[in-house]
């Protein structure tokens, strides 16, 4: 193998997959970077057998050929290189990839390409278009509810529930949940429920742009392909059965508060600071025109704010985690929104004012 | 009996404590009555040497009395930071052993030598070189007792106090126990040594006597226990770095108070406890009220909830609740403390979840 090309060229499609790469690894070769010069390409893969990402940039191959070099190195190399400067893979021996440029030269290890694993080659037996635009909203809109490292490990993910003419996004931690729905014009047949696990939702949030390109979706084979011009993305789907989100959306709640959210969120934001470390308790007082916050801290700190709302229904006092309800505003676009609540101790249900996105976020009171 | 072979258990107790590193540190009190205190009118004995246990001058007595008890006894404030750092070299000399090792307190602890890591013979010689490195390398001395559970190596440790090792073989524990006062068994106070005796026991001997079923009738759970002590039975592990068993805040009075005024005191005391179990993972599910009467007469009443208190405003209510329970003959209080106990992991979280 001999390419030529830019090194910004270069260093973007490493820029593109290098986040794959898992710092530590169990398999060594796992921690490098899959290069292959074929007709007038350079296709570059990385993989961490859960998540594979593969681009093809351009480049002037001089010797077609294939290897895999360390994927950080690499990319750190590539960086540092001045910008617009030409630079050049060779496999110069046995083992050795030089990677020169002007006066730089650096020889690497490198590790046989037919070692590097591959998840591809999936059977779609679904395929589901939608535009760029849609499926990051769809992302934005419910991604930061994702549990972490929880043991319930069909809940660090996200749910995409598609019906004949809908596509839902699901996430949920188990103490909140955000739900979006956009309409589709051609849906599939049978309801379908995949789970992408985390870092594929968190590689896709940071490839899609927000235009109105489309985007195609392969389901098959428990896993899911995603081709975005010159970026192919394979991730194996979450074997696992997703909690039934549908129940726990309230529907009719008595208690109706219309906030501003940019007013609310703010006080919110201020009042947090005072909150217990741990728990993150808010108090929220509801009163015919007025929301009161408040919190307090192990240390007996207090903080109190108040907001002009507008209740319809009774007042109330709940207590909520205000990291949720925080969380929940900024994923909003709308310049109102709506709280909707039953009791103290039944979930809170927010969404946008007069908005036609579909977006729900239920949040579990806290007993404060 | 226990299917199990025995464990080899020691309880190492550091004699005099703190009076001893004072004496260490200080060559001029060696020798000499050295009584560990604060200075203050109310402060009370934190240690004292034997020089001074001569003169019947204890731990916890009213500096006061230590004073008049032995009036050329040299008066030390203590200093825990010094404590402290001896405890750790100690703490060190004994994981030379094993690892097992459950600290109680700065001057004691009970370690697991059923195996230890230097592969000696006996329990016996692992005591033996515990002591001696503590001797060599802290000029300070400590008794150890060895037996096959920490209920009787505890009792042995104090067996040849100062600078004694004690042992109970597994053979031997019957013997050792049946002439041994009730009074010694941990959890026996002055209470329950009354009750016991009213019923005829005064020795464990006699404590065996009773049917299992009798004392649990008559004491409940502790009963139960009752009945295993006097056997030499206590399976209780020893447990290393022990999560926190209770937090407690006490205040000593200036002068002593009613009943009445101690509310002020108490709602502090609740606030500060309540603050200090926040840091905690698990809740407290016992709440304890202890009073001390200007007689030094300890009271104490706790309550056992379903659930725990889950606020400071819960947790002084608690408190005031309990202090209701204290029978008021008119007589003055010199100390007020507010516990929390009993600690269990969150059965329910403040958040409940969804699904």
């Amino acid at each position: 193998m001999h390419i030529r090309h830019v090194r910004n060229e270069l260093l973007g499609a490493l820029q593109t997959v290098v986040g794959v790469v898992e710092r530590r690894q169990t398999l060594p070769i796992l921690s490098n970077v899959f290069l292959e010069a074929r007709d007038a390409e350079l296709v570059v893969r990385a993989t961490d057998l859960e998540i594979e990402m593969e681009v093809s940039t351009p480049v002037q191959n001089l010797k077609p050929g294939k290897v895999t070099a360390p994927a950080r190195k690499l990319y750190d190399i590539l960086r540092g290189l001045s910008e617009g400067a030409e630079v050049s893979f060779e496999i110069a021996e046995e083992g050795r990839m030089l990677v020169r440029s002007g006066k730089s030269r650096f020889t690497l290890a490198t590790l046989g390409a037919e070692e590097f694993p591959s998840l591809a080659g999936i059977q779609a037996d679904t395929q589901v278009t939608l535009t760029h635009k849609a499926l990051r909203s769809l992302i934005e809109r419910v991604s930061f509810a994702m549990a972490q490292q929880d043991v319930r490990y069909y809940l660090n993910g996200m749910l995409l529930h598609i019906g004949p003419q809908w596509v839902r996004a699901v996430a949920t931690d188990g103490h909140r949940l955000a739900m979006s729905e956009l309409a589709l014009e051609t849906g599939v047949k049978e309801d379908l429920q995949i789970i992408l696990p985390r870092k594929a939702v968190l590689e896709l949030a940071r490839l899609l742009d927000g235009g109105d390109a489309e985007v195609t979706l392969s389901i098959g084979g428990g896993q899911i392909q995603v081709q975005l011009l010159n970026l192919r993305i394979t991730s194996k789907l979450i074997d696992g059965r997703f909690p039934d989100y549908e129940r726990v959306i309230p529907d009719s709640q008595d208690r109706r508060v219309l906030g501003q959210r940019e007013k609310v969120r703010a006080a919110l934001s201020r009042a947090a600071i005072l909150s217990n470390e741990k728990f993150r308790g808010v108090r929220l007082q509801l009163e015919p025109d007025l929301l009161r916050i408040q919190t307090q801290n192990p240390e007996r700190e207090e903080a109190e704010e108040e907001v002009e709302v507008e209740l319809d229904g009774e007042p109330m006092e709940i207590g909520f985690n205000v990291t949720y309800l925080l969380d929940a505003l900024d994923a909003m676009k709308t310049e109102n929104f709506v709280l909707e609540l039953r009791g103290p101790d039944a979930s809170g249900l927010l969404f946008e004012a007069g908005e036609s996105t579909h977006s729900k976020y239920v949040v579990m009171p806290m007993r404060l | 009996m226990s299917p199990n072979p025995p464990r080899k258990i020691i309880h190492l107790d550091m004699d005099a404590y703190y009076a001893s590193v004072e004496q260490r540190d200080d060559p001029a009190l060696r020798g000499r009555p050295v009584v560990v205190a604060w200075r203050g009118a109310r402060s009370v004995v934190c240690a004292a040497s034997y020089e001074a246990r001569r003169y019947g001058v204890r731990s916890a007595m009213p500096a006061v009395r230590a004073e008049r008890l032995c009036p050329e006894a040299v008066f030390v404030p203590p200093d825990f930071v010094r404590y402290r750092a001896v405890s750790r070299a100690v703490r060190e000399i004994l994981a030379r052993h094993s690892e097992l090792i459950e600290p109680l307190s700065l001057d004691e602890a009970y370690v697991d030598v059923s195996t230890n890591k230097l592969g000696l013979a006996t329990a016996t010689e692992v005591a033996q070189a515990m002591r001696a490195a503590i001797r060599e390398e802290l000029q300070l001395t400590a008794s150890a007792g060895v037996a096959p559970n920490k209920f009787l190596a505890k009792i042995a440790s104090d067996w040849r106090k100062p600078d004694g090792l004690f042992v109970i073989r597994p053979e031997q524990v019957e013997r050792f126990l049946e002439p041994l006062p009730v009074a010694r068994i941990p959890g026996v106070g002055k209470v329950m040594e009354q009750r016991l005796k009213e019923l005829g026991i005064s020795t464990v001997g006699e404590l065996r006597q009773w049917p299992a079923a009798a004392l649990l009738e008559r004491f409940g759970r502790y009963g139960q226990r009752l009945h295993e002590l006097a056997r030499g039975i206590d399976e209780h592990p020893v447990q290393p770095d022990r999560p926190t068993q209770s937090i407690s805040a006490e205040d000593t009075f200036a002068t002593d108070v009613t009943l009445a005024e101690t509310e002020d005191s108490l709602r502090r005391l609740a606030e500060k406890v309540w603050a200090a179990s926040r840091r905690e993972t698990r809740v407290a599910r016992t709440v304890v009220l202890k009073l001390k009467t200007a007689q030094f007469q300890v009271l104490t009443r706790s309550q056992t909830g379903s659930t725990p208190p889950a606020s400071c405003e819960a947790l002084t209510a608690t408190a005031l609740a309990l202090r209701e329970r204290i029978e008021d003959h008119g007589q003055r209080y010199r100390l007020v403390g507010v516990g929390l106990s009993n600690f269990r992991e969150p059965e329910e979280l403040p958040q409940p979840g969804l699904f």
